[in-house]
């Protein structure tokens, strides 16, 4: 399993990804290897290469929901966050590598996991206060992710 | 009462490109804008900061180019110190900076350039991609892409102490000497590197240029602008990514400026646009006439492209073999005063371009490892903070990448100034994306072909917008189409 923080550690709540995982490292279960990222697309593919499930933990910005509303989706709602205008999307980077035979989880293993944000057009290294304090609940949530996709590892995590 | 257009993306945050395209109400194009949102607080963010943070905090605003922010900005902090690089260390930087180019330029090449060619301009955007290359040309491609950018982030990783956002570089040094075993290692990568670079040269030959259609859509007016040409050279006059002199030449290929990047502010300005955050640079010799291509316009080029119009040869055997064939393809062979090559203007010849700098770098990267020292373990210095003036500069593979900082005398930033790769590109890009919408777009008609043929002139750039207003790299286009006058939304495309 693979946790996967995408965004910037610099820009405001952009940086919920790269903090979940600073988290989720800190508690100290070890639950999956913990990558922080920038970019979707290829990037991601080879991060997936070799892993039977992933989490993506990004910010989301959507204006129809609260900042700091923490949203679970599956693979289809994540591909439009997780792409890379440099090279592909995600769904076109898993069609590819399934194409070239590569060892890449199932869609149902692929979980995104969003961060309603309210600014992430600031520099700065602290998320606005109701972002901030979803942190743990999202590092809830990707453990639960990592336990319904896990169960043999469930006492690790309890 | 005119219209618009805009292409504009729908995902998430940051830094989205966006292009807005006016008519007129015969439906003809009256203007046509590339635009970037705003991103705040970059320079209040890293003042007071010690300067040795600036290569890792830099090289995580960028998620396409992290190894071009990271070096320029430890070259700015060596300035600014007053120190230079152990040779060693030195080396070992342009080895990872070149497997970052063999990398990039790949994936350039493949899914965004390349489709436009092998699929078609007029495929739909399903089939335009790394998957349509696929099909279209077979499995062994996609095997050869994801193994060459495998290979050489293995190398970065190993060297760079991380793969994503390397760390490694250190001012007047490197964190860690290569290994007998990696030299050996990445020795067999930069075979395989020169290998790939070569097949899709001949790729290039064979799909491109032996194709009537796509030679013409090459050669074609839409594509082409006469503006003056920027690189970075070596003492002999040869394309250098790392280090080196800033060569301009003007349309015709006579030479204009060569300076030591430090003194940058006596040859650019930059100029702010009421529609745009991001700044147009221009060249002070010229001054700034408006968009407007020619002689005597300020306006230049920072690309692939103009990195090869800047150089009088290729410093590696068999880049120069192909730099050579370039220049007579297109009848500019030692044709220019002093019997320089004349510069190319057509644009979508920076696809070609951009394939033989990728043949340079894995070529060079044989080289590094080929010299005796590069296993030297002397790669660590100890260095003092200052108080000073630095500014470092690197070949982005979009462009020029200058870091300006300036510190204390302990070492904390009281300055920072950046001008990226594509920020220098800011205005030609607006030109050709202006000409070709100018050139297809009829009676208010815009298909998705032709919207296509209009982002071509967007995508050989492969600009970083995020990058350019300091964030990401994840960045979408939109185009939009509207009326002018009102701005009423006629048509909007969006590429994720």
């Amino acid at each position: 399993m693979v946790v996967i923080g995408l965004g910037s550690p610099f820009l405001t709540d952009d940086s919920v990804g790269p903090q979940v995982v600073r988290l989720l490292a800190r508690r100290g279960l070890d639950p999956a290897r913990l990558v922080e990222a920038h970019a979707g697309g290829l990037l991601l593919l080879e991060e997936l290469d070799g892993e039977n499930g992933a989490v993506i933990v990004d910010a989301l910005v959507d204006p129809r929901r609260t900042p700091g509303e923490v949203v679970i989706a599956d693979l289809v709602s994540a591909t439009r966050n997780a792409s890379c205008s440099h090279d592909c999307s995600l769904a076109e980077a898993l069609a590819m590598g399934r194409t070239l035979g590569l060892a890449l989880p199932p869609d149902g293993a692929i979980h995104l996991v969003g961060i309603v944000a309210f600014d992430v057009t600031t520099f700065g290294e602290t998320p606005t206060p109701a972002v901030f304090a979803a942190l743990g609940p999202a590092c809830d949530a990707v453990i639960s992710l990592l336990l319904a996709g896990d169960t043999t590892r469930s006492a690790e995590y309890t | 009462m005119t219209q618009r257009i805009t292409i504009d993306p729908i995902t998430r945050l940051e830094g989205h490109g966006k292009i807005e395209i006016f008519l007129d109400d015969a439906g003809e194009v009256s203007s046509a804008y590339f635009q970037i949102p705003e991103l705040r607080g970059f320079e209040s963010f890293c003042v007071g900061r010690h300067a040795e943070e600036m290569p890792n905090i830099t090289n995580r605003i960028c998620g396409v180019c992290p190894e071009a922010h990271h070096m320029a900005a430890v070259k700015a902090v060596e300035a600014a110190y007053g120190v230079t690089c152990l040779p060693a260390a030195r080396r070992i930087r342009e080895l990872i900076y070149m497997a970052f180019f063999v990398t990039d330029h790949t994936t350039h090449f493949y899914c965004l350039g390349g489709p436009d060619f092998i699929v078609g301009p007029d495929a739909p955007p399903s089939e335009r991609n790394i998957l349509g290359v696929i099909r279209k040309v077979g499995l062994d491609v996609g095997k050869k892409v994801i193994d060459t950018r495998k290979r050489n982030h293995e190398l970065i990783k190993q060297l760079g102490g991380r793969g994503v956002h390397l760390c490694g570089a250190v001012p007047g040094g490197w964190s860690t000497p290569v290994s007998a075993a990696q030299r050996e290692e990445f020795r067999r990568f930069a075979d395989l590197n020169v290998e790939f670079a070569r097949f899709s040269l001949d790729a290039f030959e064979n799909i491109v240029l032996k194709d009537e259609t796509y030679r013409e859509l090459v050669l074609s007016d839409l594509y082409r602008h006469e503006t003056h040409s920027m690189g970075t050279v070596d003492a002999s006059l040869a394309p250098d990514f790392y280090h080196g002199k800033i060569r301009v030449v003007d349309t015709l290929g006579r030479e204009v400026a060569l300076y030591d990047p430090k003194d940058y502010l006596d040859h650019v300005a930059e100029r702010v646009e009421p529609w745009s955050y991001l700044k147009f640079p221009y060249l002070k010799k010229f001054g700034w006439q408006g968009f407007v291509d020619g002689q005597d316009s300020g306006i230049y080029l920072a690309t692939p492209l103009s990195r090869l119009n800047v150089a009088d040869r290729m410093a590696t055997p068999l880049a120069q073999g192909e730099f050579e064939r370039f220049y007579d393809t297109f009848g500019a062979l030692g044709k220019g005063e002093g019997g320089r090559n004349l510069p190319v203007h057509h644009r979508l010849a920076t696809h070609w371009a951009r394939l033989i700098e990728l043949l340079y770098a894995s070529e060079r990267m044989c080289e590094l490892l080929d010299h005796p020292e590069i296993c030297d373990p002397k790669v660590r210095a100890v260095v003092e903070p200052k108080a000073g003036v630095g500014i470092g500069s690197v070949e982005a593979p979009r462009g020029t990448l200058t870091h300006h900082y300036e510190t204390d005398e302990r070492g904390v930033l009281t300055k920072v100034n950046m001008i990226v790769g594509t920020t220098n590109n800011n205005a030609p890009i607006s030109l050709s994306v202006m000409k070709a919408a100018k050139g297809l777009i009829h009676g208010g008609k815009a298909t998705e072909g032709i919207l296509n043929r209009v982002e071509m002139a967007f995508r050989l750039y492969d600009p970083c917008c995020s990058c350019a207003t300091h964030a990401l790299g994840k960045a979408p286009l939109e185009l939009a189409i509207r009326k002018a006058g009102t701005g009423e939304l006629l048509d909007r495309v969006v590429r994720g």
